[in-house]
């Protein structure tokens, strides 16, 4: 008997705290349901309809993904946004760790250095593609210049259609000061004394690297790989900015080689009013983006080291 | 009953708190947009997408309108971001009773309901639209129902140099495209290497320049009906490969891109046709105005749109634009927004904003209009609007992904990245789509 009284007393307690700890929570499960959930799970629904956010959807069935297959706009899109994503995240993840690399070396004005290269990444976004938009240019922009003086061909950055994209990488690999710091911060968590070790078995540095350090910091090249890949999955603002003309304007840059599959989602969604097709897209990036970081975990059981494992 | 202690207490009035502050956040984001008065007065709010001096010169206009009422208040906002404009229009009460836009958005806009229908307030109100060019009320009319009433309209003529005409030995401006083609090529320059410093003819917006250079060559963007896509119309093909035969292929697309690459900001005056490295645009009224304020001492003339030598017909084409006023669906004073719409479009209101603003007025009555001699070279613009062979793009459903498209392929034609034919077929191809979710 005593013992059931002590377990209903218990019970309430529990029920009592949950209450309450629910209670303390309810601004972000509230703003969770209303902001985030509702609006993904909506969107599944809209994807399937006709909706131009002023009337009423109308259910279109799988329409909007049908005619998504034969628009060439947007294979233009996903093909940029797949081909910055093949040839960014790598490009990433090289310089970002090239940088930390010679960013450990014990150097005077190490601080100083380090300070210069996360510079750009706290740089707004806007400033840094206006920015850009004139170091590109082909007229009187510096990058050109640069690339004169080093009897390099000039290219036109914002103005060909085969340039388009790779000025978009440029711009966005300008802020690899992210990734850099948090490679550097794996970098100073390798043991020194596996280092030491090797050093008195003979090994070089390139050996050190390879055996050493790479190794250890895979875990970490697991994390900006998956996160690079999303970001570049969903780049918007800096092929936004590149490719404006004026304002408002809805342009995809020359032949629309800056053409994101971000930016065809918004202006499907906001210019032409097509929410249920710029729906469909944003489920097709979900399975898309998904479906790389899948393949990433699952390969990453062959190259990513755990030390504890 | 079991007293809580006071840690208990104060738990709770947090939780309680917590809880009560998420729903009111919830709760303030679904506000109503009710008729709103000051003073025993309506107010109307008019969101305006015009800045700076254009906005300045409207709020002197609007502070006339009030002075004169005892009714309505109107309070302008000067607010240039149409994407909160669109966000504003889709909830269920309204932030704004009237605002403004171009008229090609009226039909996409219309048929999606985001307009109030205005047939019925001017029926009312015994208002008449039998003085407004007529080219501006069908940018304005969908399916029967006027839903905007335009404020101003453009036209665009060919505006030139008149020093850059006299150093390369042109006595007159170009009156057929044959004159015009030649004429673009004494004004173009060419370095010793091979790299241009001087345009025959400029490009301010590549969209609004082919698009009135198609209607020069008896082109239709919309078909015979202004209602369906037909970019691959003959006058169309023609005026694109006019431009890439006289331009882009002739003096290489490549080093024409690099050359545009460098002009200055449309407008300022580092713009390349106040600065000499354009010798010819094809552009709207507000020039003169523009040109007074960032190149003074420009020497400039304007003359009709040349035509094709074997169609004579076609003299005194252009394309005309509308700056329209609207009454959202949503508006929450939508009578007292319209007393104030028929006051701005009314001629007195109307001649005052087209003077201050250095635009066309949409009433045929003020054409001719002394008040406008002020401008230099301004009747050239206004007596364009009498014109029979004045055109506009559609204002259509599909008319915005329309435009983007058309945009796209006639700079990959210019950039030399496929030809006119294909460029054109590409649109025809994307415009079958147009109908689909």
């Amino acid at each position: 008997m005593a013992r059931r009284d002590l377990m209903a007393r218990r019970s309430r307690t529990q029920r009592r705290q949950l209450l309450w700890g629910l209670a303390f929570a309810a601004p972000w499960l509230i703003g969770f349901a209303v902001f985030i959930a509702w609006p993904i799970i909506a969107s599944a629904y809209y994807s399937l309809t006709n909706f131009n956010l002023f009337q009423s959807p109308q259910f279109v069935g799988t329409a909007n993904y049908r005619a998504m297959a034969a628009d060439p706009v947007f294979w233009k899109s996903l093909q940029n946004t797949l081909y910055l994503t093949a040839v960014g995240v790598p490009l990433t993840l090289l310089l970002s760790l090239g940088c930390a690399l010679v960013l450990n070396l014990p150097v005077r004005g190490q601080p100083l250095y380090r300070a210069l290269v996360y510079l750009p990444t706290i740089v707004p976004v806007v400033v840094t593609g206006y920015l850009w938009r004139w170091l590109l240019n082909v007229q009187y922009g510096y990058v050109d210049r640069i690339l004169a003086l080093m009897h390099l061909p000039q290219p036109d950055w914002l103005e060909n259609p085969s340039w388009g994209t790779q000025a978009v990488l440029l711009v966005t690999l300008w802020t690899v000061g992210g990734p850099t710091i948090i490679y550097l911060a794996a970098l100073k968590n390798v043991p020194r004394e596996l280092y030491e070790a090797a050093r008195v078995d003979g090994a070089g540095a390139v050996a050190r690297f390879r055996h050493i350090t790479w190794p250890t910091i895979s875990p970490v090249t697991l994390f900006q790989v998956v996160v690079s890949v999303i970001a570049y999955l969903q780049i918007f603002t800096q092929p936004y900015l590149l490719a404006q003309d004026h304002l408002n304007s809805s342009s995809g840059g020359p032949g629309n080689s800056m053409l994101s599959y971000s930016m065809y989602l918004f202006q499907n969604a906001f210019v032409y009013l097509k929410m249920g097709y710029a729906s469909a897209m944003a489920w097709v990036l979900f399975v898309v983006t998904m479906a790389v970081t899948a393949v990433v975990l699952v390969t990453s059981r062959r190259w990513v080291h755990y030390g504890s494992r | 009953m079991k007293k809580l202690s006071g840690r208990s207490r104060a738990l709770r009035a947090t939780a309680c708190l917590a809880a009560t502050a998420a729903v009111t956040a919830m709760a303030a984001g679904c506000g109503n947009g009710a008729a709103a008065t000051s003073g025993g007065r309506t107010t109307v709010t008019f969101d305006y997408l015009w800045t700076g001096t254009e906005a300045q010169k409207l709020q002197q206009i609007i502070a006339q309108f009030n002075a004169s009422q005892k009714q309505i208040k109107v309070v302008g906002v000067s607010n240039p971001d149409m994407q909160k404009q669109l966000a504003s229009m889709s909830s269920s009460n309204g932030s704004f009773d009237i605002s403004d836009n171009f008229g090609n958005n009226v039909g996409s806009w219309a048929a999606k309901g985001i307009l109030a229908p205005l047939n019925s307030y001017m029926q009312s109100a015994g208002m008449s639209t039998g003085d407004f060019i007529q080219a501006a009320m069908d940018e304005v009319t969908y399916k029967g129902q006027v839903y905007s009433l335009p404020i101003a309209v453009h036209d665009f003529e060919l505006v030139y140099n008149k020093t850059e005409f006299a150093a390369a030995g042109i006595s007159s401006p170009p009156v057929t495209m044959q004159q015009l083609a030649t004429d673009i090529g004494k004004l173009t320059k060419v370095n010793s290497s091979g790299q241009i410093t001087q345009l025959g003819l400029g490009n301010p917006d590549t969209g609004t320049t082919l698009t009135t250079l198609g209607y020069a060559f008896g082109g239709t963007w919309d078909g015979p009906h202004n209602d369906t896509p037909s970019p691959q119309d003959p006058g169309n093909l023609a005026a694109l490969n006019f431009y890439t035969k006289n331009i882009t292929d002739k003096y290489g697309a490549s080093n024409v891109a690099k050359f545009t690459a460098g002009w200055g900001q449309y407008g300022s005056p580092q713009d390349p046709f106040y600065t000499g490295k354009v010798a010819m645009i094809i552009d709207g009224e507000w020039q003169p105005v523009m040109i007074s304020q960032n190149a003074p001492h420009l020497d400039w003339g304007v003359t009709d749109i040349p035509y094709p030598a074997n169609d004579p017909a076609l003299k005194g084409t252009t394309q005309l634009t509308a700056s329209t006023l609207f009454i959202p669906a949503n508006a929450p004073n939508k009578q007292a927004a319209f007393t104030f719409l028929k006051y701005l479009t009314s001629p007195s209101a109307m001649l005052k904003f087209s003077l201050a603003l250095g635009n066309l007025p949409a009433r045929t009555s003020l054409l001719d209009n002394p008040a406008f001699n002020s401008i230099p070279h301004f009747s050239v613009w206004l007596q364009a609007l009498k014109s029979p062979n004045v055109h506009t793009l559609a204002s259509q459903p599909y008319s915005q992904q329309y435009s983007t498209d058309l945009a796209a392929a006639l700079n990959s034609a210019l950039l030399g990245s496929t030809s006119p034919v294909k460029a054109l077929a590409g649109v025809a191809s994307q415009a079958k789509s147009y109908g689909t979710p």
